[in-house]
This record gives structure tokens, sequence and C-alpha cells, in this order.
């Protein structure tokens, strides 16, 4: 659940109202702007990367390809990740990203 | 596969991505995706054209690529029996109603999933194959939170991070209740699964209050309080006018949840978490006695982990390290292993909530009974720092976490849960300890295992874990689990939840009676059987 700005106005007017916000009130909602490769990575991939879980993946310039691949098939522990989750243009700037991130020293290898 | 692991792949960068794209990597579905028996291939066809026109070409996946991710999950299925035929993802109730019926009209089956995220029990894969994933994910709005009442109405693809994110955005006072895969699960899933957290809010169908169902014919049905016109109490009150009819829309296939109600845990003034540390395997039938009457008594309000070496040591570490044979790794390997890391055989974790004052007054009275057991009560004065007394301190104050999902790379990526209910008698907790050391052992499976202590009654969640990219290890974990669901069975100790390859073995043990009577809800209710065939043995 992405939350822009108009969103969180709506929500919070919810909330002092007290109001309901209907199925019918958000029908016609545009999908939500793909979230920044650091946020994709923070809520999902960076619970287990680097957590003492899977392998810490930042710092390794992973080739672009085999992050694509490995989300969408998962592999060996690792669950796949559909589009619905993890969208198409989510997916490609999270793999840029992380092929050009640096090693961050709090990240723990398994 | 080659024998290369995901590491060492990661770890050979280009080098690696060219054996992916060589396709030397073996993928989760080799062979091609699988379709409905009943259905030619132009048949199929038709209705993907049609469901297309409705949900848009983005959000139907009808070739093997594309399916990938919908078939990739960690139960055994040596025979092929669970494989998609694909996926449809609507956004709308209204997409799901048009989607429902050309389902009928085809006689197309869908196996409808939240987020797809069913650890150990065959994550988004279908009952049987050939069914098409009905993909819930897109409809992810929180649609309200009260924040007097603390309640909440959410459709199937939210997850437990957005609500946690929505709670902080907004400054609310309420706990979330988490399962162990919380970040990407979602709490309308995790509650129609009856599955558990370990606060206080932890049995989360009790916790429900209130749902929307699309039935098979795309009536549009609110349970309890919300078909009332003008109602505020959709939320607050669970049990409505007349017969309740919410659990018969968990664990079935009678209809597609799109809605659903739920209470949020007021955030405690004051939290305390302890673990109680037992040195013997045999400590078992003790440490369950004396939990029975503080759970009983809500003295200890929350649901309780009583943690077993093996799976501990399994959530941070290799199996290498402690073991390289292929025989179950001895008790005293285990203990020595665990002792070195601060563990205990089991290592049993509650919390108290309340204020100071209530925690002081409950303490000295646990602590005896506890310390009488023969375990070590730890808190934060001696634990802090260490990472399991962390994690389980996490889960207890329902903060987000996937650590226990390291436990899938024990042996090779390949996890199944056989999850039979036993009551809190330490006598029968010890003899289910026994019975499932014998099988496992003789299959050469560790004994990896977590007990839930509700009030009256334990999860015995025993994790089989093995190879999955290894066939004989595949089908030797298919061959354990039956085993074990049909002997615990016989001794009268069934599943409360089971994977998609296990459905109808489990559904059996609860008799022809019971089966009969859900045959007939299910024909009243969806007569061209397109929900989810198989969902817990209803055909």
């Amino acid at each position: 659940m992405r939350w822009n700005a108009g969103r969180l106005r709506l929500a919070a007017a919810t909330l002092a109202f007290g109001l309901t916000a209907g199925p019918q009130a958000n029908a016609e909602t545009p999908p939500p702007p793909p979230r920044a490769p650091a946020v994709v990575y923070a809520k999902t991939c960076g619970y287990c990367h680097g957590q003492h879980v899977a392998p810490v993946i930042r710092g390794r310039a992973i080739p672009t390809e085999m992050t694509t691949a490995i989300v969408r098939r998962g592999q060996r522990a690792m669950p796949a990740f559909r589009p619905t989750e993890i969208s198409n243009a989510e997916l490609g700037a999270l793999a840029a990203w992380l092929k050009a991130a640096k090693a961050d020293p709090k990240e723990h290898d398994q | 596969m080659t024998g290369l692991t995901r590491r060492d792949l990661i770890r050979t960068g280009a080098v690696g991505a060219a054996l992916m794209g060589s396709g030397a990597m073996a993928s989760p579905l080799d062979g091609p995706r699988q379709l409905p028996a009943h259905l030619d291939k132009g048949a199929f066809a038709a209705a993907v054209a049609e469901l297309r026109a409705v949900v848009g070409a983005d959000w139907v996946f009808a070739d093997p690529e594309s399916t990938l991710p919908y078939a990739k999950s960690s139960t055994p299925d040596p025979r092929h029996e669970h494989v998609p035929s694909g996926a449809v993802a609507p956004g709308s109730v209204e997409e799901v109603q048009a989607i429902l019926k050309i389902a009928n009209r085809y006689k197309l089956p869908l196996w409808t999933v939240s987020t797809g995220k069913n650890m150990g029990y065959g994550c988004a894969t279908p009952a049987s194959s050939g069914q098409m994933v009905l993909d819930l994910k897109r409809m992810n709005r929180i649609i309200h939170i009260d924040a007097e009442l603390g309640t909440a109405l959410v459709e199937p693809g939210v997850t437990y991070q957005d609500l946690h994110d929505y709670l902080e955005a907004n400054n609310l006072p309420y706990w979330l209740d988490v399962p162990t895969v919380g970040p990407i699960v979602s709490p309308v899933g995790n509650t129609l699964e009856r599955g558990v957290g370990y606060t206080p809010y932890g049995d989360h169908f009790f916790m429900q209050c209130g749902m929307e169902v699309v039935l098979a014919d795309g009536t549009l049905v609110r349970t309890g309080m919300g078909s009332v016109p003008n109602s505020t109490t959709w939320q607050a009150f669970k049990w409505g006018y007349g017969p309740y009819v919410d659990g018969i829309f968990t664990q079935s296939n009678f209809g597609v949840v799109t809605k659903l109600g739920f209470w949020l845990m007021p955030r405690p003034p004051a939290f305390k978490p302890f673990m109680v540390r037992h040195g013997e395997m045999a400590d078992v039938a003790k440490i369950v006695d004396a939990m029975r009457p503080f759970r009983m008594s809500n003295l200890i309000p929350n649901v309780v982990l009583m943690m077993g070496a093996a799976y501990q040591i399994a959530m941070f570490h290799r199996r290498e390290e402690l073991w390289d044979k292929p025989e179950s790794i001895p008790e005293d390997v285990v203990r020595d292993f665990a002792r070195k890391h601060g563990l205990g055989m089991w290592n049993t974790y509650f919390a108290l909530y309340g204020t100071d004052e209530i925690i002081a007054a409950i303490e000295p009275i646990v602590r005896r009974a506890f310390e009488a057991s023969g375990g070590e009560v730890l808190t934060e004065k001696e634990m802090a720092g260490n990472l399991w007394f962390e994690h389980h301190k996490n889960l207890m104050s329902g903060q987000l976490t996937l650590e226990e999902k390291g436990i899938m790379r024990w042996r090779g990526g390949g996890m199944v849960c056989f999850a039979p209910v036993a009551p809190a008698k330490g006598v029968e907790t010890q003899q289910q300890t026994q019975l499932a050391r014998e099988i496992l052992g003789r299959y050469g499976f560790d004994y990896s295992v977590a007990y839930a202590i509700g009030g009256r009654e334990l999860h015995h969640l025993i994790f089989i874990q093995y190879d999955k990219e290894d066939p004989a290890e595949e089908k030797k974990a298919d061959d354990c689990i039956r085993e074990m669901i049909t002997r615990f069975g016989a001794r009268g100790w069934a599943s409360y939840r089971t994977g998609v390859n296990t459905m109808d073995l489990v559904a059996q043990q609860y008799g022809e009676a019971n089966r009969a009577l859900n045959a007939r809800l299910k024909q009243a209710l969806d007569p061209n059987h397109i929900l989810s065939p198989g969902k817990q043995g209803i055909a």
C-alpha cells in the first residue's frame, strides 16, 4: 500500500471525522506510483539479506539480469516475488540500484 | 542444479548471470504449465482473452515465464500435482465478480491467494494442477482504521508492513500481531488460514470481526453487522444476527473474501519479554504443565512459543556448521551448539503486558513456577543482544521480522510444515515429541520444531527441511509428512492446517460426515466447483 500525499490527507480526514472511506470512494483511484528502489529493498529484501538470514547483496555489483531472474523465480530458500508485489518498473529500478549499491557495513552475512 | 548454490552464483557475478541466462540454473517450473484437465487449449485461450478484457493484458499471466513466480514453493511436489495454469490479478471487487462469471462459463478453476506467501504450506501453488491463481495482491487498500475502537478493515493485498507503516504515519497507539513472515504476508490471508501471531491478539481468527465475500455466482455478502444499512458496528461486534457464517469462509473454498475486519491491540504502557531455558529434550512435559495454568487464567496472555534448539539454530546458522552427515543430527551435538549460543534444548518465550505495577505483581508468581520446572527464567538483563531473544521480543511486541525464514536454508530450500494439535498436557506433548523424532529419524531429517501454546492446546509445528533440488530428497520429504500425518492421526492427533500436497489426506481424518457436510455446502454455494477445488480436501 503506497500512500501519496493526497491519500494521506484523505486518511487524516477520515480519522478526524470518524468516516469510513467506502469502497466506491476509492474505486477510481489511479495506481500508485512505483516505489523507490531503496524503499523496496528496505521493506522486502532487507529483512533477510544482510540480516543473518540471506547473503549480503549490496556492494557486490550483481548483474541486473540476475537480480531480475532470482526475484521472479525465487531460488532455493528465497520465495519468488510476482509483478503484483514488485512491479516490473520497480524491479528494473531495484536491479539497477542494487548493481550500483555500496556495501553497508551494518549488514551481516549469513 | 549443477551443484552451485545461489550464494555461489551471487559471488560469481557476471558468470553467474550468464549461467542463469543459459538455463543452467534449474527453474522451479522446468516443464510447461499445466492446463485444467477438462479444458482444451482453445477453450483456455478463449477464457484468457476474456479475462484480459476484464483486468487488462498486464494482469493476466498465461505463459510459462510469467507463471514462474506462482509455481515457486518450498513444499514437496514429486508428482507435479500442484502446477498452476497461470494467474489473473483483479484490482477491484467488480473485477472479481466479472472473473467469476467467466470462470463459471468455462468451468475454469481459480485458486485464490492474497499475497501467496503461505510458507511451508505451498505458497501460491494450487491443490491440483491446472488451476489458475486468482491473485488478490493488487486489491491493497486499507479501507478504514477506527482510531477510537482500534479496528481495521482491509483488502486481501494489504500486508502487515503496509499496516505497520500506516499506524506509524498516523501515530496511532496500536500494535499489530504478526505471523513470522509478517512483512510480506497479509492479515486477510493469514486470518483466513487461521494462522497465529505472538502477542495477546495472537489467535487471528478470534480477533477477526466482519468480512465481505464474493460468492461464486457473484453475490456480494457482508457478514456480521456489515449488511445493516448505515451500520457503524461492522468491526465492533462479531456475531451479527442469526447463524454465524464467518467460519465457513476460513480454510475453505466457499467464496472469495474481499474485505476483512479485525481488532488491533492497544499499545500497552509496559511490556516485559521473558525466555525460559530448559536443558533437556525430555523437559517438554514439565514446561507444558507449568505453562498451562498461566495460559488458561490469561496471567500469561500472549501466544507462547516453545522453541526447539534445532529450529532456533537453523534461523541463523547452517547445518554444516554442526553436522556434515545425512543422518539426523544427534541430540548432544544440538545441545552443545545451542549452549554455546545461550540457548537450551527448549527455549520458551512469553511476555507480560500492562503497567509496571501489574508486571511486578505477576512476575514473581511466573518465575517461581518455571524455576520449579527446572528452567532458568531470563530477561533482557541477561539476554539483551542475544539474536534469538531479540527476535522473540520483536515478535511478542508485534514488530516485523523475517528471521525465521532462515530455517529454509538448512537443507537446500525445501521446507514443509506438519502441524498437529496437542492438548496442553505434558504427557501428550512428550508422546508427540517422541513420535515425531522417531519418524523424522528414520528419514534422516532433524527434529526442528516450535510449539505455539494457545489457551488449552498447542500447535506442534514440525518443519521438515530437505533439499528441494534433489528429486530423491523431495520424494522422501513427501513420504515423511504422509507417514507423520497418518501415524499421528491414528493416535487422534490431527493437523490444524496443512500444505497443498496433503489437504485431502488430512480431510480424511476429520471423518466422512464432516466431509459430506462440506461437500453439501460447496455444492450449494459453488455448483461448478470453480473456487479453489481441493482446498482443505473440499472438491
